[in-house]
Formats: structure tokens, sequence, C-alpha cells
């Protein structure tokens, strides 16, 4: 019987883990014993050369393939049940699954994670002196950029008044007194975008993009009717941070 | 607040006048490296050991305003503190180079404010008043 095990208790190693002080049991990323996936097993054999063993040690295959293709000498996937006897055969035996039913092993190991837990310090953020982590790629507010020499990139090309799925994006042109083409008119409804981040993929001059502020809330509808110059306000302030995450970003694009 | 050993370890070692700001804002005793400093005078720091801060504490900001702001945050040092940038901008050469010469000032959030954006018509109407002219009366 196995009803002391202690790796199905999870409580052994967490203990042994605290090693510098025992009073306090430390939670850290590296010092946590929680492990659902599969790993290697422990047992190093250095003599021998490190195999990878994986879980998945057959090769990948599309079903349908197979299935459609019934000349060849392999099998499809699935249909060899020979082997699945096999990886049951190390499991646990009915004693002892019906010993963790019967004395309810699960229900006080549910209830010892919540006892540790109630000892640990909390996982909360206190907001707005500490922030969570954020993406370069996180769409928030949008801001019109320039390019380095002060001129406004937005062309009126229109490409992402028209990809917009909630139709949030208003533009109207004109020329300019230069000749260029430029917008009159370049106003979003933020109570209807939904930050799909369609136009800063459209664009193809790099104009309207999707800072990563996201701390833009407003007490009043009207003022999140943003107009052209709102725009291009925030891509001035913002400027550095729009370019600096476009760079790190670009050699994925 | 968590703990009192890591409260009195925070203590001893940022002192007691910063200990006593730190319960008033933060509500936690914090002890870090210092980090630097943005142009509204807000400190930013940085604790890296995993044992004192659990991780996704790890950066924080102490405000210099009473009326505290989570968009008091410059854009650079915003960057910084969510994470999205490893170094600050005081030592992020791809930040200082995308810096253009017209960035505009940082301004917070001032919505409730006086300050607040309202928008307006960037156009000229297209639909405008019948304006009769009527001539002069011989």
């Amino acid at each position: 019987m196995s009803f002391g095990r202690h790796h199905l208790l999870g409580l052994a190693p967490k203990l042994r883990q605290a090693s510098v002080s025992p009073s306090i049991i430390h939670r850290s990323i590296s010092s946590s014993c929680c492990s659902h996936a599969e790993h290697k097993p422990t047992e190093h054999k250095p003599t021998e050369p490190e195999k990878p063993n994986y879980h998945h040690n057959e090769p990948l295959y599309s079903d349908m393939k197979l299935l459609h293709d019934r000349k060849g000498p392999q099998l499809p996937l699935y249909t060899d049940r020979s082997k699945d006897l096999e990886r049951y055969k190390k499991g646990p035996g009915a004693l002892d699954k019906a010993v963790h039913v019967f004395f309810l092993t699960e229900i006080f190991r549910g209830m010892w994670i919540v006892v540790e837990n109630f000892f640990r310090p909390p996982y909360t953020i206190m907001y707005p002196f500490e922030k969570g982590p954020l993406s370069p790629r996180f769409r928030g507010e949008h801001a019109l950029r320039r390019y380095p020499n002060g001129e406004e990139r937005c062309i009126a090309c229109k490409l992402c008044e028209a990809i917009c799925p909630a139709q949030a994006i208003t533009i109207e042109s004109e020329a300019r007194m230069d000749g260029s083409r430029r917008t009159t008119r370049y106003d979003i409804d933020m109570t209807k975008c939904i930050y799909c981040g369609f136009c800063q993929e459209a664009c193809p001059v790099d104009a309207i993009v999707e800072t990563q502020n996201q701390e833009f809330s407003t007490e009043t509808r009207e003022e999140l009717l943003y107009n052209k110059e709102k725009l291009l306000a925030n891509g001035d302030r913002a400027e550095a941070e729009i370019a600096a995450n476009l760079h790190a970003d670009h050699v994925y694009r | 607040m968590v703990s009192l050993h890591r409260t009195l370890r925070n203590l001893q070692r940022v002192g007691l006048r910063e200990w006593w700001r730190q319960m008033q804002y933060i509500g936690d005793a914090k002890s870090g490296r210092f980090v630097g400093k943005d142009q509204f005078g807000n400190r930013y720091y940085e604790n890296l050991n995993a044992a004192e801060e659990v991780p996704g504490r790890h950066r924080w900001v102490d405000y210099a305003q009473h009326e505290f702001n989570a968009t008091q945050v410059p854009p650079e040092w915003h960057s910084w503190i969510q994470h999205i940038r490893k170094d600050p901008p005081s030592s992020d050469s791809v930040m200082q180079a995308s810096s253009p010469p017209w960035k505009a000032p940082w301004i917070e959030n001032l919505t409730g404010t006086r300050g607040a954006f309202k928008t307006y018509n960037t156009t000229t109407p297209k639909i405008n008043a019948w304006e009769p002219k009527t001539r002069a009366r011989q």
C-alpha cells in the first residue's frame, strides 16, 4: 500500500527545500516542486551518452493522410492496440486506488495545499506601484506617428478604415498646400474599438499604431472620441516607447 | 504586512523615514536597488532576489506626488516598469536612440479635471446654414 507515498502527499519535498530558514516556506519558480509536465527520469547514468527521452518519440504523421494512403505497409496511428496495456502496467494497482478513494486522500491533499498557501506571502501586485508584465505587442491606446523629421506618416490611404471590423475609424482627406494628400479628419471612436490591431497591421507606413498605454480610462464617453490632434499628440508623447517596441519586434515580422 | 520578518528586514535596510513613507503609499515595506528617477521625480526600484520579492513584484515606483496615479509614469519608464524592456531608459541604447527631438512632454491622464480631452471637428463643415444675401434696395 502506498498511502504514505511522499510524492503523492506532496508534503515532504517542500519541507526539504526550505533550507534557508525552516520557519518560512519560500516560494519562487525555481524552488517549486509542482510539476504537471513529464520530465526526464532523475536517475542519470553519466557513463551513457545522453539520449533525448521525449514522451512523443514516434514521428509525427497526419492521420488523415495515413487513412487515405492505405497502400503503404504502415498502419495508421492508433490502430496498433498491442501497446495500450503496457503504459498502465507500471501504475498503481487496484488496491492502491481503492485506498485513495476510501480514505479521501485527494481531499486531504487539496486541503493541505490550501493550508500551505495560507502561510505564504500573497501574490498580490500592488497595482499603481508595481505592474504586471506586458508584451511589446500589447494593443492599447492608439497613436498616429511621425517620421523622424517631424512629418506625419499618415497618407490617408484609408486601409485602416476599410479593415476596421468595428468601423470605429473615420477618415477624410484633402490635398495639402504642397500637393501631398493628408487626412483632414482621422477620428477613432474608442468606445467602438475592439483593440484587434488590424489597423496597425493594415497600415503601409506604420502611421497608426496601438501603444502600450492601457491607462487611458475616462470619466465620460465624450473623452474617448479621439480626433486627429489627440492621436498625433499621443504619438508625439510616446514615440520613444513605440519606436523601441517596433524595433524589438521587427525581427519577427 | 506579509510577514514580520520581512517588514523588520526592510525597515532595517531602508530606514525609518523611508519605511514610513512606503507604509503610507505602497502599504508594504520594500527594499531594493535604486534604478533611477524620471523627470517628474518618481523614483524606481528593483529587487531581483526571488527569496525577498515574489516574481512580479520585483520592480516598483515611488510616486513623487501625493495624488499618485498610474499615468504619472512617463512612457520610457512605463515600458521598464511593465517589464516590456529589460533595461531602464537611462541605460537603454535603443530607447535613447529612438527619442526624436520633437518629442512632446508627457501629460498624465487628466480625466475628471478641466484639462480633460474634449473632442472637436478637424474639418470644415460640409453643410452650412443658408445665409440669405439680399441686394440692397435701390
